[in-house]
């Protein structure tokens, strides 16, 4: 918030007052974001998330016998610590991601708005277009750092706490560490574009109201909303268009040989939230008085 | 001015292209496509082309709705739009079979040449089998729809009549509409068994069942994806992962022919009648009405007879009193004598088939 003041200021002293560099203008949003403690507390609390995890099923392992310790995934992930990071960033999935998503998304204009910062900000020599895609990179480079985060703990207490050389997939067929790594990365990036498919819708919110808890209670209510919707049986013909439908699939990377379709269909209709909450969250930003 | 209002009509285009990509994912694929044009075929060269014809190497994912009206243990559940099983097959009689999706666990079922190789990945374990595998469940074989529909056709084409109704898509391969129906004669629940064949490969890619009274099919098993190609062959090896427990059933372990005699002797196994109204009468072994079923983890058993009550609504004739359960497309009936007549018929030729011993 104090920061922003500096940026009309450099673009004025220049002769022609068009348009301040991009770069200079993404890196001080990050910085700005990355400056919050509220920001810095939520990642470092997402980045324990898989160190709990891990040291839980430490201790459920020593003291099992043998016997599977969960279903699905966390049956394998005793002795298998490069699955750590997958399992965890499908448990945050469901509530600790998604807010950590709204929340950046509810303090990238809303909560400048109660500041009374982004009248400022609209009134600086910066389109307004270009506003709202310096605030959405913001947002979307903090929640690829906090996923990032999420699995570079989970790799690291896995493989110290858990053991296992390579990865044990759920079909039965080892990868080598290399490989695992990889799917860990293609972890990383399925569940970054949902939390930013969730992130763009919050967004539009933001643009909206003036009151960041607005933003985020209505992401998460959306998020309930849809979990509910699609466990009723007779509303199965909309599953395929709500935003949870995708994160289930998530969990199918573990799979081997990988099968694409419901990746690729999870990513699609994260794209089709995407560009409709950036489109609201546009159109509010252009038409919003100074 | 004139830049806001092009970036808002921007904006508006924006939205709209996203929900029209979710309508579009939400749509099942090739919904309003006409069928496809294919040379009109005789229903017996398409019969006998589906008998004569050869698994290619092929990839597929497999999925069900179940809508029978009870659970039937053994099948899964109606995996709705999702697949629950992915076949691949290198046309040479290896063939690979994942059941289930990563967060539920799933099952893995290789088939390498004389070995076969059960992984189960929610305890770990692996079962090798070596010399055929007799042990698939239903649910096992039901995940390769061209077995099962094959020996579907043969067994019922003395009591049908065999049409083929048009053409269609089924996971975007055009294929003929095989249609059984059973002939007037026939005092059975099902209107008609729908077999999508493969207009290339000859092979069955769907299979729906339909009641008597009801749209929507009772059970409809078939590929959403299928593509025939070269499949990688390391698909079809299995080693064992390490920490896994792997047992090797010995012989010993299989029933022998004489124990299997014994077995059948005592569920006194008849068939009664043929065709659509077959009806498969037995008995329970004495004493099997009052065990107790597991009920899953933590929770205690159920006896039979309490299943029953739940299920079924008391019936009474000449074969004395019982529970009669129906479904969509079936007919159990358990006397309480222990003796059981099940078809997919009316319960009128339940009654008359036990009265028939």
């Amino acid at each position: 918030m104090t920061t922003t003041a500096d940026l009309p200021a450099t673009t004025t002293t220049s002769s022609r007052p068009r348009r301040a560099p991009l770069t200079r203008l993404l890196r001080s949003e990050l910085r700005m974001v990355l400056r919050r403690p509220r920001t810095l507390i939520g990642l470092g609390l997402l980045g324990l998330v898989p160190v709990v995890i891990g040291i839980g099923i430490a201790i459920a392992t020593s003291s099992s016998d043998g016997q599977p310790i969960g279903e699905g995934i966390a049956a394998l992930v005793a002795g298998n610590g490069l699955l750590l990071p997958i399992f965890a960033l499908v448990v945050a999935l469901n509530m600790l991601l998604p807010l950590t998503g709204a929340m950046l998304a509810a303090d990238a204009l809303a909560g400048e708005a109660s500041h009374g910062t982004l009248r400022g900000l609209l009134m600086a020599p910066v389109g307004r277009a270009r506003l709202l895609a310096v605030k959405a990179f913001g947002v979307a480079t903090v929640s690829l750092i906090a996923v990032t985060l999420m699995a570079v703990t989970g790799i690291i207490t896995g493989t110290a706490l858990l053991g296992g050389d390579g990865m044990l997939t759920s079909s039965g067929t080892s990868l080598s560490f290399v490989d695992g790594l990889g799917r860990v990365g293609l972890t990383v990036l399925l569940v970054t574009i949902q939390i930013w498919a969730l992130a763009a819708i919050a967004l539009a919110v933001s643009a909206y109201t003036e009151h960041p808890l607005i933003v985020v209670v209505v992401a998460l209510g959306l998020v309930i909303v849809s979990g509910v919707l699609s466990v009723i049986p007779a509303l199965d013909w909309l599953q395929p268009a709500l935003i949870t439908t995708s994160w289930e699939s998530v969990a199918d990377v573990i799979q081997d040989p990988l099968s694409w379709d419901p990746l690729v269909n999870g990513v699609l209709r994260a794209a089709c939230y995407l560009v409709i909450g950036y489109s609201i969250a546009l159109a509010r930003t252009l038409t919003r008085d100074g | 001015m004139n830049r806001k209002r092009t970036a808002l009509a921007v904006a508006a285009a924006g939205t709209a292209t996203g929900v029209v990509g979710l309508v579009l994912i939400a749509s099942p694929a090739g919904a309003n496509e006409p069928p496809p044009a294919l040379p009109p075929i005789s229903s017996e060269a398409l019969v006998q082309s589906v008998l004569d014809s050869k698994v290619p190497a092929l990839s597929g994912a497999v999925a069900l709705q179940n809508n029978l009206g009870l659970p039937v243990p053994g099948l899964p559940q109606s995996s709705g739009k999702e697949a629950f099983a992915r076949v691949y097959s290198d046309g040479t009689g290896r063939a690979r079979l994942s059941l289930g999706q990563g967060t539920a666990g799933e099952r893995t079922i290789v088939h390498d040449n004389g070995t076969t190789w059960f992984w189960n990945s929610a305890d770990r374990s692996v079962v090798k089998y070596t010399g055929g595998a007799e042990h698939e469940s239903v649910e096992d074989k039901l995940a390769d729809p061209a077995t099962a529909s094959r020996t579907f056709i043969e067994a019922i084409k003395q009591d049908s009549v065999v049409t083929v109704d048009g053409t269609a898509r089924v996971a975007n391969r055009p294929v003929y509409q095989l249609v059984l129906t059973p002939k007037p004669t026939e005092r059975t629940l099902l209107r008609e068994v729908r077999v999508s064949v493969d207009e290339a490969t000859r092979l069955p890619l769907q299979v729906e069942v339909l009641a008597n009274g009801q749209s929507e099919p009772a059970l409809k098993l078939g590929f959403t994806e299928f593509s025939t190609g070269a499949q990688d062959a390391s698909l079809f090896s299995f080693t064992p992962p390490a920490g896994a427990k792997v047992t090797e059933p010995e012989v010993g372990d299989k029933p022998t022919e004489k124990q299997r005699d014994d077995l059948f002797a005592a569920l006194d196994l008849k068939v009664v009648g043929e065709g659509w109204d077959t009806v498969l009468t037995g008995k329970i072994p004495a004493g099997a009405l009052d065990q107790q079923i597991p009920q899953g983890q933590g929770r205690g058993g159920v006896d039979i007879t309490s299943v029953l009550k739940q299920l079924g609504k008391p019936v009474s004739g000449p074969f004395g009193t019982g529970y009669a359960i129906s479904t969509n497309v079936g007919t159990a009936l358990v006397t309480t004598d222990g003796r059981v007549a099940v078809g997919a018929v009316p319960q009128q030729v339940l009654v008359d088939a036990l009265g028939q011993k």
